[in-house]
């Protein structure tokens, strides 16, 4: 094969490869703006895809909950891909992954230092993860690749983006002349329905989100691909599939000489003084394929399950790693929490009991996206620190929707469960209880029904009683003061959101009652029941 | 631009506004409530014939609505519910008088709502989007609200409520409709035309419920329609405003319409078995001199669909 013609063959490869992971990217891009509400109660497709193809992701989950799940299965796709095609995931598709290359060439980074800083850490962290998982305590949604990508984004990029452009047309639309506002405001009309969110959303902890996110990011200026080959556990687990695979790339030998041009430019660090390629690290991004001055680099099928270059994790280390992650579970299992609960801690409308929601949530944020209202939130450390960044509603920031079904819709491990219209309706995810030491009706006698007007059950969950008071000169007052039907009370949080109190709601939802514990029923009230004497 | 320039430019914006509508319509309405206002009372159950036969009773559409008008019908689609449960507007009831506004000329018809529920599953799920968009016409247009288009309106003649922030569309309006639906409320015991007028209005809405029926009557004062279209085909009797079960929803097949609004609501009233005197909005607008309490002093004219 003639040189000219075989450099040609590996740029339009390498090409190849840009191209597909801006298309993945754009993908990703088209699928995180879908989700959202569009006008269906069921929806068409979300990003939640890309967390259901995530072998890492699976893997632990079903590690944590012990049965397979099925939602996870596109994951052995991937698997199938890195056993024949090696770590082609993180070079051509993965959206993380695209986003530090696409950096990397848009503002520039530091140059390529071939050794990685620590090529064994992804290891100790994917065996940490999964025997943590093993034994209950769920730790791959902070460390997975696209858990840190989507969380960042759609709790403060996207946000952000909105809150400027927002700011921005207001100005235009308040302050500058009809004839700028006829250009102005159909520009705007347009990134509506294209790009920008439907309505302004608020996150706690947005910024921490972020922060992570621009971690990954900065460290590409420390080394190409930082996060990548020194991080990324779900590299680590592809990198094994790719080792124990068919393919084997192959490198420069000895008559390279002193040219170790394809070493100095790989981006993960898979190329090794004596010009070997680990198959566990490599990308396939085809860039030492294009750039070898005597194109010699190519891919080779080896026998599946033999090992080729590039290091394993020495059997010290397994176990080093493997035993720590014995310590958090002991730990962690004697916490308050594991007694009483926060009681604020209130999950979205078909979570599952705690601990096997926690198991099971991979802190993707796709439910706090999607969350119509803006309720759902993520938590810091109310549910503990291996249930950071997942879910729980904040009723005075927003309630949950009554006819809405989306969250459990885009969960992609079934942490949430898809509740039907019917079932939903009924789904007690709380409870509310008025402060009657605010309430209107109660501290003030003044009347005030927002609360009840906005309770969604069709038989309303508050009632009133008509009661006389003493107004504050003494005179006798008729005052309908509202109470909680038990029964009926579903804990969507609506009168919390819309109590007219400028601060604390005088109605405030615990989740007291809640459907997905029966231990924490609310007492019965049979008749001449006299709760607390 | 600082806060202070800011501020001027709405105060004087506001006040433009607040001067330029509501002085304008204060004879108007104290006419009205010496004369003796024609209110149309129509039954049958083909509501597009309904609306028509309703306006016809009162004129005709272009008594309202003149050639390249902007228009704005005022729906209520506060709620998630579907139009059998009676919390909105029945969007064939809203699409017959935008219809029937665009024959009359109108250069645009806006439609909207401050929803309660979540605007877009409010306007879907109420069979608005779908209403709407069957006219097949661009110059009807189904609109969100805008926060930015919300201003501070004084409210000069209100007795309880001074300055509220309102809707530009709504004052702004050449010709404005009002069409609420009738229905239960809990506090306000009914939710009638003056009622309605709470979709136009920004800022803390739920602190109007203090002394809902004088704010509501206050806003009469500021935000008038031109034509009231009440909307009775569905009412819901109990568990209002938002229902949910059809055990609360009694077909009545009727609309009510009038160009004044407090004799509007009073004849509503009725439908319910309660007097005009028991919603306190409309006592309180009457008092205002906003229009007739008593049906036994307006031209009742029915009809049949």
């Amino acid at each position: 094969m003639g040189q000219a013609s075989s450099k040609s063959v590996y740029r339009g490869w390498r090409k190849g490869r840009v191209a597909a992971q801006l298309l993945f990217f754009l993908l990703f891009v088209f699928l995180f703006v879908k989700t959202d509400y569009t006008g269906s109660d069921t929806i068409e497709y979300a990003v939640n895809i890309l967390f259901r193809i995530d072998p890492l992701l699976a893997l632990a989950t079903m590690l944590a909950v012990k049965t397979v799940i099925t939602l996870m299965l596109p994951a052995l796709l991937v698997v199938l891909l890195s056993l024949v095609a090696g770590r082609s995931f993180c070079g051509w598709i993965c959206p993380l992954g695209g986003l530090l290359d696409g950096w990397r060439r848009l503002f520039g980074a530091a140059g390529t230092q071939s050794a990685s800083r620590f090529p064994s850490l992804p290891k100790i962290l994917l065996v940490f993860i999964l025997v943590s998982a093993l034994f209950g305590v769920p730790l791959a949604g902070y460390l997975d690749p696209f858990s840190i990508l989507v969380r960042g984004l759609s709790q403060a990029v996207y946000p952000g983006v909105n809150e400027v452009s927002v700011s921005f047309f207001t100005f235009t639309y308040q302050h500058l002349p009809e004839t700028v506002n006829r250009i102005t405001e159909p520009f705007y009309a347009f990134l509506q329905h294209t790009v920008l969110p439907f309505e302004q959303k608020f996150y706690q902890f947005g910024l921490l989100s972020l922060l992570v996110l621009l971690l990954v990011i900065a460290a590409e200026y420390v080394q190409n691909r930082f996060f990548c080959r020194n991080i990324c556990p779900l590299g680590a687990l592809l990198g094994w599939f790719s080792r124990v695979g068919v393919l084997a790339p192959a490198g420069g030998d000895e008559d390279c000489r002193a040219c170790r041009r394809c070493a100095q430019i790989c981006r993960m660090g898979a190329i090794d003084e004596q010009r070997k390629i680990d198959e566990a690290a490599c990308v396939l991004c085809l860039d030492c394929f294009e750039q070898c001055p005597r194109q010699i680099i190519s891919f080779q099928a080896k026998v599946p399950l033999s090992r080729g270059a590039g290091i394993s994790l020495s059997r010290r280390r397994f176990l080093a790693a493997a035993s720590a992650s014995l310590v958090l579970p002991s730990v962690l299992g004697v916490r308050t929490l594991n007694v009483q609960a926060d009681p604020l801690l209130i999950r979205p409308p078909g979570a599952l009991a705690e601990q096997e929601f926690l198991n099971r949530c991979v802190r993707c944020g796709q439910c706090m996206q999607v969350c119509i209202t803006n309720g759902l939130q993520p938590v810091m450390l109310r549910a503990g620190i291996e249930g950071m960044f997942t879910p729980y509603l904040v009723a005075r920031t927003g309630y949950c929707e009554f006819n809405c079904t989306l969250c459990g819709q885009v969960c992609p491990t079934g942490a949430i469960n898809v509740l039907d219209m019917a079932r939903k309706h009924t789904f007690k995810i709380g409870h509310a209880w008025f402060d009657k030491n605010r309430c209107l009706p109660y501290a003030k006698a003044i009347p005030c029904i927002v609360c009840e007007e906005h309770c969604p059950t069709p038989e309303k969950a508050i009632k009133f009683r008509n009661v006389e008071v003493l107004g504050e000169q003494g005179a006798r007052r008729q005052v309908r003061q509202p109470y909680v039907d038990d029964a009926l009370c579903i804990g969507c949080g609506i009168c919390e959101t819309k109590c007219p109190l400028p601060d604390h709601s005088a109605i405030f939802i615990t989740s007291a009652g809640e459907h997905r514990h029966p231990d924490s029923r609310l007492p019965a009230v049979q008749e001449p029941f006299l709760y607390g004497g | 631009m600082n806060r202070r320039r800011f501020l001027k430019q709405v105060a004087l914006y506001s006040g433009g506004l607040s001067l330029s509508l509501p002085l304008l319509r204060v004879p108007e309405c104290l006419a009205l409530n010496e004369s003796v206002p024609e209110v149309a009372r129509v039954t049958g159950s083909d509501y597009g014939a309904l609306v028509r036969q309703t306006v016809d009773l009162l004129g005709s559409m272009s008594r309202f609505v003149k050639p390249g008008d902007k228009v704005v019908v005022k729906p209520n689609i506060g709620w998630d519910r579907k139009p059998e449960q009676g919390a909105n507007t029945h969007p064939q009831v809203v699409s017959a008088l935008v219809e029937m506004a665009l024959e009359a000329g109108a250069k645009e018809v806006m439609i909207f709502d401050y929803t309660c529920n979540e605007k877009r599953r409010c306007y879907n799920n109420s069979g608005m989007t779908e209403a709407i968009k069957s006219i097949g016409s661009k110059q009807a247009k189904l609109v969100h609200i805008d926060q930015r288009k919300f201003v501070p309106v004084e409210i000069a003649r209100g007795r309880s409520l001074k300055q509220w922030d309102i809707y530009k569309d709504a004052l702004t309006a050449d010709t404005y409709i009002n069409v609420p639906v009738a229905k239960h409320h809990g506090l306000s015991r009914l939710s009638l035309g003056l009622k309605n007028s709470m979709g136009v209005i920004g800022g803390r809405r739920g602190a109007l419920h203090h002394d809902l029926g004088q704010n509501l009557a206050d806003l009469a004062t500021v935000i008038s329609p031109r034509l009231t279209i009440i909307d009775a085909t569905r009412i819901l009797t109990d568990n209002g405003p938002q229902g949910g079960s059809l055990k609360d929803v009694k077909v009545l097949d009727t609309l009510i319409g009038s160009v004044d609004p407090v004799a509007a609501d009073a004849v509503a009233t009725t439908l319910f078995g309660l007097k005009p005197e028991d919603i306190a909005a409309t006592v309180a607008a009457h008092q205002m001199g906003l229009g007739q309490i008593d049906p036994a002093r307006m031209n009742l004219l029915s009809g049949s669909g």
